[in-house]
């Protein structure tokens, strides 16, 4: 009797260390071995065409949430045929110049249009979190819109980051020359003042975000189409 | 009369009203009608339907001149555009205008994505009809994809259903290789007599499974494509034609398993039934049965439960049986000797101890009759030796005649039924015992062979080459006897003896009355003529010798008639060698192995000395065995 359950213990315990081992060895190449662009010392490396799709899905899926939310806020103000009046107003991105054209996107260097797209994702980042800040405060949305607001601020923050990392990997493989900076312009700072000015402002920064999303969208696929150019283009 | 007046008036007013009523309101439901219609008519003022652009670099816009049939003339109205690309912005016409669809086209040039655009409907005197603003990328409808094909994936088990691929290129329009357009996908299909089309998911691929189908029906399918994360769809694509007839339904899958399974159920009914029937030859190949012990004529039940009685009639051929064996043993052997039997003899006195006789016959003396009965008593009583072999059974039980006996040994020699059949034949043709010298026994050996006296149990001394089984002599009082007789006839003979030696010689041999075995070629086998050198030169009998082998040796040419033939096999027991001859029993018992492989046997019981005997010891080794001698043994024998 003794020797069964002894026989068990070990057997346990012999099942446990190879557990152990299988998920550790996973677990540790994960922490030991995060993923970076550059193959340094316990660093795993993924590829320039993987950082490119990771980042590509990433603005798609930003770009579908700030859809999202624009038609929502389409049902509490009716459109009107008639939108010369927003039109005329302008998104604080818009002194970021950015190519309007294909033709455009395709002649621009790749310097160029790596920092145009860090520019425009550094300059939604506190607007974005603004408005999630107000909706929280302001009970006439709903949560869902809440937390659609707040996965975009997110995102914008990460995708940020991706593109840096994209930039980086660049430029070690040596794609483009000179480091990317990626400042932000005085002029995209919005004023803040009364709750009605804010929602219509929520509503046209929805707007503008909309478009600067589908921007960086394109310019992603652009540069992918033309960099690496293997599959998905 | 103003009273009845009003009341007239009442009553007429009373009756128009109603009238008046129906006619107002269809004056007004008139009017409105009317009016509806020249107010839509008017209301309908030109208008923009629809701005779309299909690759995202060019767009088009169409108008329509409403109920302002005077413009609908091509140039009656302008198109104007604002271009929202810098603060200061102008409206400017439309680069190009295509009067016949009344549509303004904007080329690369004047397209700019991600920018605000607001155009004008403008007639005469810049009135303006309409206006919109839009963003390129929000007014998107990419064309349909082209080159639909499919292709069928699997069909079902049951026949019923079946998978198709359906594979497209992506509209040639959408520059979708360098990135610039995402676009995803919406495949529709129906029925070909339904009306509602079922729509799959939306997806970016430009192929798309569509799982169970029915087989028989007619499919249509068409596809869309909308930009990412927009809402606009293109136009459909044209419908292709998916049909999967019932070809493979009937594919033989199914029956040939059928097949398959009938058949082998078939073949093994079939096996079984084989099997069944024929049952016993199966079991003859696979289980043959043991060889028994056959005897042509003779039961193998009488063996078995020792009926010997019943046995030896049939073996005589007393009673139908086996009369035709022993004289057809050894056509070719001359020198093979068979006792005869007279079968009266023995029908006559079964119970007998015809022992005598049948020397007396062999030896041509007459039937001494005390002898039977001494050898009947004798058998009985004056057995001296101790009898501890079980071929003493004859002694006590039912006797057995001895020409049974014969003809049963003669019988089982081994192999040659036809030549126990001839032997059996001479043996009952020999000629009376009455007559001397039986003639088969002259013309068979050169000199007086003896056939041992047996008893129905002999002891096998020796295998003869021909396969014939050589017998040792019966018991001692037998042998006893049988020395008598055989003195007798030694001395009828009238050969050469020595008186006292050839007596005791005779007597040694009566007593030992072993059979010699010669053999001419072999080395244990010597002619008789040699024997008779053998046992002259030593003249020293060696009592307790039982069998000898001797050398052949030369045969010299000797005035006996045995040196004639020297292939006598056997010793003349009448002849004056032989003299250490010991006599044996029919069994003894082995006492020990020597180390040179011989046997040890019991040496018989004393026997009454003979006067003549040389008293002299072996000499050969004390521990001789007395019935078997070994080849260094022999040659300290021979001479």
């Amino acid at each position: 009797m003794v020797s069964d359950s002894s026989l068990n213990h070990r057997l346990t315990l012999l099942f446990l260390v190879l557990v152990c081992l299988v998920f550790c060895r996973n677990l540790t190449s994960i922490g030991a071995a995060p993923i970076c662009t550059n193959a340094q010392t316990g660093c795993q490396a993924l590829s320039l065409a993987n950082l490119f799709d990771r980042v590509i899905q990433h603005s798609a899926r930003m770009h579908g949430i700030s859809n999202d939310l624009h038609s929502e806020f389409e049902q509490y103000f009716l459109p009107s045929k008639n939108q010369i009046g927003r039109v005329s107003r302008n998104c604080h991105t818009s002194t970021i110049l950015t190519p309007n054209g294909k033709e455009n996107a395709q002649r621009m260097a790749r310097e160029e249009l790596t920092e145009v797209i860090l520019k425009l994702l550094m300059a939604w980042r506190d607007p974005l979190w603004r408005f999630h800040q107000g909706m929280a405060h302001n009970h006439d949305f709903n949560n869902f819109s809440s937390n659609k607001a707040l996965e975009m601020s997110d995102m914008v923050h990460e995708l940020r980051k991706g593109v840096e990392k994209v930039a980086d990997k660049m430029q070690m493989l040596g794609i483009i020359s000179n480091s990317v900076s990626s400042q932000v312009s005085p002029e995209a700072l919005l004023p803040s003042d009364s709750a009605e000015w804010h929602l219509m402002r929520d509503y046209d920064l929805l707007y503008c975000f909309r478009r600067d999303s589908n921007k960086v969208q394109n310019y992603l696929k652009i540069l992918k189409c033309r960099i690496v150019p293997e599959h998905g283009c | 009369c103003k009273l009845v007046l009003s009341a007239a008036v009442k009553r007429r007013v009373l009756l128009t009203l109603p009238m008046m009523w129906l006619s107002l309101g269809w004056c007004v439901f008139f009017v409105l009608f009317w009016g509806l219609f020249v107010f839509s008519d008017d209301s309908l003022e030109p208008h923009f339907t629809e701005c779309i652009s299909r690759d995202q670099e060019t767009f088009r816009c169409w108008w329509s001149p409403g109920s302002f049939h005077n413009l609908s003339s091509p140039g009656a109205l302008k198109v104007f555009y604002l271009r929202k690309v810098s603060p200061v912005s102008e409206w400017k016409e439309c680069p190009e205008y295509i009067h016949s669809k009344r549509e303004c086209f904007f080329d690369v040039n004047y397209t700019s994505v991600w920018v605000p655009y607001c155009i004008q409907l403008r007639g005469q005197n810049n009135i303006t009809f309409d206006d919109a603003c839009f963003t390129v990328e929000n007014i998107v409808r990419p064309d349909p994809p082209v080159s639909l094909n499919w292709t069928l994936l699997n069909i079902s088990p049951s026949g019923l259903s079946y998978d198709v691929m359906v594979n497209w290129e992506p509209p040639p329009t959408a520059d979708v290789e360098a990135g610039w357009m995402r676009i995803v996908y919406e495949i529709q299909y129906r029925e070909r007599n339904s009306t509602y089309w079922e729509a799959l998911e939306v997806q970016p691929h430009t192929q798309k499974t569509i799982y169970g189908l029915h087989i028989g029906k007619e499919y249509e399918v068409h596809i869309r494509s909308r930009m990412q994360a927009f809402s606009k769809f293109g136009e459909f694509s044209d419908p292709i034609f998916i049909h999967v007839t019932e070809l493979y339904s009937e594919e033989t899958t199914f029956p040939l398993t059928f097949i398959l399974v009938f058949g082998t159920l078939g073949i093994l009914i079939l096996l079984m039934l084989i099997l069944i029937f024929q049952q016993q030859r199966f079991m003859m190949i696979l289980l043959p049965p043991v060889p028994a012990p056959k005897i042509k004529g003779i039961d193998a039940e009488l063996l078995k439960k020792g009926k010997l009685d019943e046995l030896n009639l049939i073996l005589s051929g007393g009673i139908g049986g086996l009369h035709t064996y022993a004289p057809d043993f050894y056509p070719d052997e001359p020198w093979v000797e068979f006792i005869e039997v007279d079968p009266e003899d023995s029908a006559a006195g079964e119970k007998e101890d015809h022992q005598g006789s049948d020397t007396q016959r062999l030896l041509g003396l007459p039937p001494p009759v005390s002898l039977n009965h001494h050898l009947n008593i004798g058998c009985s009583s004056t057995i001296s030796f101790p009898d501890d072999d079980s071929g003493r059974a004859s002694c006590y039980g039912p006797d057995v005649p001895n020409q049974d006996t014969l003809i049963l040994m003669a019988a089982l020699l081994p192999g040659q039924a036809e030549e126990e059949e001839a032997t059996l034949d001479e043996v009952e043709r020999a000629p009376s015992p009455e007559g001397g010298e039986s003639h088969f026994v002259q013309s068979q050996t050169a000199g007086s062979h003896t056939w041992v006296n047996t008893d129905f149990y002999a002891q096998v001394s020796n295998v003869m080459p021909s396969g014939g089984v050589v017998l040792s002599p019966g018991q001692q009082l037998r042998i006893q006897e049988s020395t008598l007789s055989a003195e007798k006839e030694m001395q009828r003979k009238g050969k050469e003896i020595g008186a006292c030696e050839e007596t005791g010689e005779k007597k040694q041999k009566g007593l030992q009355f072993q059979l010699l075995v010669v053999d001419p070629e072999g080395g244990s086998y010597t002619t008789e003529s040699t024997a008779r050198q053998i046992s002259a030169a030593p003249n020293s009998p060696t009592p307790s010798e039982g069998y000898q082998t001797i050398p052949p040796q030369p045969a010299d040419a000797k005035p006996a008639a045995t040196a004639e033939d020297n292939q006598s096999p056997y010793i003349l027991p009448d002849s004056p060698q032989a003299p250490f001859f010991a006599p044996v029993g029919d069994y003894t018992v082995v006492q020990e192995v020597d180390s040179q492989h011989s046997l040890l046997l019991n040496p018989p019981p004393n026997l009454s000395p003979h006067p003549c005997m040389p008293q002299q010891p072996l000499k050969a080794l004390p521990a001789t065995p007395v019935a078997y001698v070994t080849p260094d043994l022999l040659g300290n024998l021979s001479p």
